[in-house]
């Protein structure tokens, strides 16, 4: 799940990494609280979830309360990235006199976290770390052991900082990892971390995105999806458990493993299709949270099909089956569905939706049921 | 043969007496996997399909010598049950369970390497040498004996493309699911070096998906491999997904989708199948 900045900045704050003096607004009478606490002049910055913001004209700024309602009305009433501003964060503008990368994300292929500082932050950090390789300090971590201070400092050193900028680095660098180890985060980012003109320095960018599987031992983390996911089908689709992404096409995809799913849309495509979603169940398949997907996925009025893809491994299949049938009795789909179920139990799952009127393929390879489904469709 | 494990490896089961833990241990026990205990805290001594059952590992492991265990532990427990595990000298761990905060499979591994053992998954189907033991949640109808050895990262997907084979009279030697979690125990390259030392296994078959650098690692070493290899990649339509902060780029350099792994696997020497089916008749013409 992903923080916006304003919430990333509370828990910054609260692990003694300076962030700059600031309060959210979404009306003008907040906007007004909001620069007398901050003072003029000020940063506004539109709070959405999506990377590329400052290009996309998230950030503005304001010499004055008039200009700063003003850009803050301009701000809302747009969309960044197709996503809604509901409100902005108003920030005292900062004179920079240089600005440093910090992040801490999981490198896959060892499996440890890595902790990485730049001495070139900004918003292209990743295409000048290409150029520039050696602007970057990394080190992996065992999770065991975790972050040293000493490590830390090590770290900074290896880019030329010394004496108090080396001290101050150093430790938001070691309690950004502590956020990172304490929140279960995926990715925990400082960029731009600013020095001033007055060689004070603040984390001004802020990234914080948890782990939706560890959720369960961050309940204090408000989860408020409806500001999150802007996709209805697809918030209904977290809610319900169900992994789904909006596809620019008008073939409905339901797949028992995210995999089969993804083979299920590149054989569509292949085949001259074009799949309208991705929505995989993963392996806790039950009668409701089928019944639920095919509801979902329905529920997307541009559908003209819609194939199933079902391999029972760990999953029941006369229990998808009936989740299936129930659906389609409910709503009594007019476009045409098409159901492949291959194992765990599936000579019982193939009788109960023969007997619904709901065509099944049983041969193992998804290429025939995909070629199948084109040829209802006439392509 | 088979890699890993064998037919005589000695399994428990942790998580025995949960719906899906219970139901599995009869389907492995019918393929002839040697389970020889379960492990549920506050069930002990009640047996499940004729397996002992005890509270601990270490009181099973005292009674019933084994090398493997399978988990069917609810993911906010696996860690303590993982690392129960290995600390009762387990070396082979099977992490069937999805959902796993990510830090704790992270803590699993560091845990499992520090003392040799080795953790598959998490959410895996397993291992299975068909013919001779699973150790896993996958449908044994599909896989025949045989020497092509699969890697995948998605378990559908495995089902799927050993079916495949199996349908045009190919078997496996072994097939093991790695995971598609963005930690896993064991990675693609590390079963690769595996399969290439199985004298029984002629050819490997990889599937991947896009995430992740298994792929592009493994290529580095299929490069040095005497055996060929063909690979199927899922995901080639998904697109790119929105993105915050920049620590994951700066990590990936472009790796990561399906393209960057089909031209890097390709210019490994590896054999690339466009559809699942395209598997079996790459197989055909390198066997």
């Amino acid at each position: 799940m992903r923080l916006f900045e304003y919430e990333a900045k509370e828990i910054f704050r609260r692990f003694d990494i300076p962030v700059p003096n600031g309060a959210i607004a979404s009306s003008p009478d907040e906007v007004n609280l909001a620069v007398g606490k901050v003072g003029l002049p000020v940063a506004i910055k539109a709070q959405v979830l999506v990377g590329g913001r400052g290009k996309a004209g998230g950030i503005k700024s304001a010499d004055s309360l008039e200009e700063a309602v003003e850009r803050v009305e301009e701000l809302m009433s747009k969309k960044i990235r197709g996503h809604v501003v509901r409100r902005v964060l108003i920030e005292e503008k900062l004179d920079v006199k240089h600005e440093y990368y910090l992040g801490v994300t999981i490198d896959q292929l060892s499996g440890k976290p890595v902790v990485m500082f730049s001495t070139e932050g900004g918003v292209d950090i990743e295409t000048i770390v290409e150029k520039k390789p050696e602007s970057l300090a990394s080190k992996k971590v065992s999770v065991s052991r975790g972050l040293f201070q000493f490590e830390a400092r090590d770290i900074c050193q290896q880019l030329g900082l010394h004496g108090s900028l080396l001290l101050k680095a150093s430790n938001i660098l070691h309690s950004l990892y502590n956020v990172f180890n304490q929140y279960d985060a995926m990715i925990a980012e400082i960029n731009p971390l600013i020095v001033t003109k007055e060689d004070k320095i603040y984390a001004v960018g802020a990234v914080l995105e948890i782990d939706d599987n560890a959720l369960f031992r961050h309940r204090g983390i408000k989860l408020n999806l409806s500001e999150r996911v802007e996709d209805e089908i697809k918030r209904e689709a977290i809610q319900q458990g169900l992994s789904y992404v909006k596809l620019d096409g008008d073939i409905g995809v339901i797949g028992s493993g995210a995999g089969l799913a993804m083979t299920t849309i590149d054989l569509i495509k292949d085949f001259g299709g074009k799949p309208a979603n991705f929505l995989e169940t993963g392996g806790g398949i039950t009668e409701q949270l089928m019944e639920g997907a095919v509801e979902l996925v329905l529920k997307d009025r541009r559908l003209r099909a819609l194939v199933i893809n079902l391999y029972g491994g760990i999953n029941p299949m006369p229990a998808a089956a009936k989740g299936i049938v129930k659906a389609y009795e409910k709503l009594r789909p007019k476009i045409p569905i098409l159901v492949k179920v291959i194992g765990n139990q599936q000579e019982e799952a193939w009788g109960m939706l023969e007997s619904a009127g709901i065509p099944v393929v049983k041969e193992i390879q998804t290429e025939v049921a995909v070629r199948k489904l084109m040829n209802i469709l006439g392509e | 043969m088979c890699i890993l494990v064998n037919e005589k490896t000695q399994i428990i089961v942790q998580g025995i007496t949960g719906g899906v833990g219970s139901i599995q241990t009869k389907l492995m026990l019918d393929y002839g996997s040697k389970i020889v205990a379960g492990v549920t805290p506050g069930k002990g001594g009640t047996p499940v399909h004729g397996v002992p059952v005890y509270d601990t590992v270490k009181a099973t492991v005292s009674e019933h010598p084994a090398e493997a265990s399978i988990l069917f532990i609810p993911a906010s427990f696996i860690k303590d049950a993982a690392v129960e595990a290995i600390d009762s000298d387990i070396k082979f761990l099977v992490i069937i369970t999805e959902h796993i905060p990510v830090h704790d499979t992270a803590y699993i591994r560091e845990q499992a390497e520090a003392v040799g053992a080795r953790a598959i998954g998490p959410t895996t189907p397993g291992i299975i040498c068909p013919g001779k033991t699973k150790i896993g949640i996958m449908p044994a109808s599909v896989f025949m004996e045989g020497d092509v050895g699969i890697i995948s990262r998605s378990g559908t997907l495995l089902y799927e493309i050993a079916g495949n084979l199996t349908l045009a009279g190919i078997g496996q030697s072994a097939c093991v699911g790695i995971g598609a979690d963005p930690v896993v125990g064991t990675d693609m390259i590390d079963i690769l070096r595996l399969f290439e030392e199985d004298e029984h296994t002629k050819l490997v078959a990889i599937v991947g998906e896009i995430g992740g650098v298994e792929e592009e690692e493994a290529a580095k070493f299929i490069g040095k491999m005497t055996k060929p290899v063909v690979a199927y990649i899922a995901g080639r339509v998904a697109p790119p997904g929105e993105r915050m902060g920049h620590a994951g780029a700066i990590i990936l350099r472009g790796r990561g989708t399906a393209q960057s792994k089909i031209d890097i696997l390709r210019r490994a020497g590896v054999k690339i199948a466009n559809r699942p089916s395209d598997v079996v008749s790459l197989v055909k013409t390198c066997l």
